[in-house]
């Protein structure tokens, strides 16, 4: 049987819709950086609706904590936020060396802030180089990789190891570092450094990646507020907010960190404040060695045979690579801690994602999730 | 079916030599170990020497899983249906302390205490992360593991109750 | 006005140059990397200084030593009475759980456990990863001797000792 209809103008819209359709990216998926799902509604390449699940990476880190004497504590924490493992640690022996009331040596401090900074740096570099890989361009996350490996080799000389430092320890550092390591080190800053402008050349002002990522994702500084967004991905916004300016912890203090930060939002500002942070870390990283070279003095103090936390609370944060990450540390006078809750960065950065992906096009929502710089062990704990 | 001895060798040789020169690496990577695979696919280590080539498209046209990171509950029913996706023939390699046995998590509430309790493993290697230097060997490894397979024409043999497992449904 | 394109010609020149450069490829298995003296790949155990006072065990976060021991009685020519001492029986590392945090290593008092930067011994069957006490003796051959400490900063024990023996003859 057929049907006269008479389509005139206009008529697009009621009869030739499209419907709602539902797709799943994740758990597994290359542009997922990580575990972490998106259930998306789609019309036809428009996002109209996006929920990030999250909990795939969930190994009860904290309940872990609470079973575990501080110096395993240390062991365990730096595992949530994989790529930088040093900046985690610290944040928990920060905690622990607040409520025990240990003044932490001044050789230990610079030294810590160093590997603190260069560990930014390993970090930064790592998403250099896995964000134009998302976006299509395979040849930055070479460069990248070449430099983590100099950097890597600095660290497994100190520490041993090339991920997992677990060189911090509650009162400094493990053990000193070995003769020659600072000359090293800055030699490797300076390769590093000079190596830095290929990554930029290549792609920062490549024309298709900036037609990919200028405009697209922008993140208004309320929103990022209202969201808890921090770190780069929030100066890229707008927000001026560093706490190794604003509230100063380790050697911060005596330091002048220039904070980068810029105005647009959107992903071409965020990858570019990662760039130009990654140059002012390694500026920092050097001065703190030039620093470590004038201190003489131990790099821990003398712990008794059992660590134990007198009882209270406190709550101490830091400057993390990807944002800000407080650690809420209660005692109850034992060897292991009541709780220990860790405020991680990279939650908060993918709650805002929710808002920015919706009325984003399929592509556009591959660079905006590789643009918010989360780490899904973060995410989950 | 097994071939006859006399015609057999040179051609189980030339088959699994194609086999253990020619892996398509299936990008699983979960947590930290991802991170040093990322290393050894990198311009240091590069893996690819060895014939393992990275950025599969997808587990149906893959060879090899490199199961880097801890296993949760959660994450489970998915590396399972993933693993079933692959063709055969299929390796894998449990990279890492977390899919060898749980590791630093051995005794939390949400983590498979070890991708071995899902699906085979044919290679362990150990570390927290392990050096990229140390996937090369366990690559390696597998591929002497593979040049000493008897097997016919259809790869190698499976039981009949692991082929007639029942489809995974989705997590929800 | 900007040249169309200068963004990609800027990138094509940056991979034109690494082109004719030579890689820097580290060709393992041929070439065996250059490991630092701190580097932690396997965990080496000296028997003859072990005492079994079991703190590896208890301090290990994952569990993963697993010992044994028995007590014999030593007769001692000239003395009182019998001495007691701990034999060790079995000493095993599970690496498939070790997390190679270096807390074992740390708080043994009496330097029976080292670090050695072997890290080939990646297994077809898990079982094979429990290393037991020859094995891990096996390993000491690997152990190298460790850095000198930043002379800026406080001496090792190993530095503080041979200063002391150098220094007292």
């Amino acid at each position: 049987m057929t049907r006269e209809m008479t389509v005139g103008v206009g008529a697009g819209a009621d009869h030739l819709d499209t419907t709602e359709m539902v797709l799943n990216i994740g758990p597994q998926h290359p542009s997922t950086h990580g575990v972490l799902r998106l259930k998306l509604k789609l019309d036809g390449e428009r996002v109209t609706a996006c929920e990030p699940v999250v909990g795939y990476m969930h190994r009860g880190a904290e309940k872990l904590f609470e079973v575990r004497d501080y110096r395993q504590i240390l062991m365990l924490a730096n595992r949530h936020d994989w790529l930088s493992a040093f900046c985690s640690e610290l944040g928990v022996a920060l905690a622990v060396e607040r409520l025990m009331g240990i003044e932490v040596p001044e050789r230990a401090v610079w030294l810590r802030t160093a590997l603190a900074e260069l560990n930014r740096v390993l970090n930064h570099l790592m998403f250099l180089g896995s964000y134009p890989l998302e976006i299509g361009a395979i040849t930055p996350v070479f460069y990248a990789f070449r430099e983590r490996e100099v950097l890597q080799g600095v660290f497994e000389e100190a520490a041993g190891g090339r991920m997992h430092f677990m060189f911090n320890r509650i009162g400094g550092l493990k053990e000193e570092v070995p003769v020659g390591w600072t000359g090293r080190a800055r030699e490797a800053i300076g390769l590093v450094r000079k190596r830095m402008p290929d990554i930029d050349k290549l792609i920062t002002r490549n024309e298709i990646f900036l037609a990919r990522t200028k405009g697209v994702g922008v993140l208004t500084p309320e929103k990022a507020v209202a969201y808890g967004v921090s770190g780069p991905v929030a100066r890229a916004s707008g927000v001026d907010f560093d706490l190794r300016r604003d509230e100063p912890y380790l050697a911060y203090g005596e330091l002048k960190v220039p904070v980068v930060t810029r105005t647009a939002g959107d992903c071409h500002a965020r990858f570019e404040c990662l760039l130009e942070q990654v140059y002012v870390s390694l500026d920092l990283a050097e001065e703190c060695l030039n620093r470590v070279d004038a201190i003489s003095g131990p790099v821990n103090v003398r712990l008794p045979k059992v660590v134990k936390a007198p009882e209270g609370h406190t709550y101490a944060w830091t400057e993390n690579p990807l944002g800000v990450n407080g650690y809420y540390l209660v005692s109850r006078g034992e060897k292991t801690p009541y709780r220990l809750k860790l405020r991680t960065a990279s939650y908060s950065n993918v709650q805002a994602l929710a808002t920015l992906l919706e009325g984003c096009l399929v592509p556009d929502l591959v660079a905006v999730l590789g643009s918010m710089f989360f780490v899904v062990g973060d995410v989950d704990k | 079916m097994e071939l006859p001895q006399v015609l057999g060798e040179p051609i189980r040789f030339i088959l699994n030599w194609g086999r253990k020169y020619s892996l398509w690496v299936f990008n699983f990577g979960l947590a930290c170990c991802a991170i040093e695979f990322i290393a050894a696919s990198m311009g240091r280590h590069d893996f690819m020497r060895l014939g393992v080539i990275p950025f599969a498209h997808g587990p149906r046209q893959a060879d090899l899983m490199v199961v880097s990171g801890t296993v949760t509950d959660k994450m489970a029913p998915a590396i399972k249906r993933l693993y079933d996706q692959m063709p055969e023939p299929k390796y894998v390699i449990s990279f890492g302390a977390c899919s060898n046995c749980g590791g630093p998590y051995w005794d939390s509430y949400s983590v498979t205490k070890g991708v071995d309790q899902l699906i085979p493993v044919d290679v362990y290697v150990p570390g927290c992360p392990p050096r990229p230097e140390a996937l090369l060997h366990g690559i390696l490894t597998l591929q002497e593991k593979i040049a000493a397979e008897r097997s016919g024409f259809g790869g190698v043999r499976k039981t009949a109750a692991e082929l007639s497992a029942p489809p995974v449904p989705p997590p929800t | 006005m900007e040249l169309p394109g200068k963004g990609l010609l800027k990138g094509l020149g940056v991979t034109l140059k690494t082109m004719t450069r030579k890689n820097g490829v580290q060709q393992y298995p041929d070439v065996q990397p250059d490991l630092p003296a701190r580097s932690r790949g396997v965990i080496a155990l000296m028997e003859a200084n072990c005492t079994v006072c079991m703190l590896c065990a208890r301090e290990c976060p994952d569990w993963c030593i697993y010992i044994d021991s028995h007590k014999e009685t030593v007769e001692v020519p000239g003395a009182a009475r019998a001495r007691q001492k701990n034999v060790l029986d079995r000493f095993d590392i599970d690496f498939s759980l070790c997390m190679y945090c270096g807390i074992c290593i740390e708080v043994c008092p009496f330097d029976a456990l080292y670090w050695a930067p072997e890290f080939a011994y990646a297994e077809g069957d898990i079982r094979n990863l429990l290393h037991d006490r020859g094995r891990l003796g096996e390993h000491m051959a690997h152990v190298p001797a460790p850095d000198a400490h930043d002379p800026m900063g406080e001496p090792s024990k190993e530095e503080s000792t041979a200063a002391k023996k150098g220094g007292a003859r």
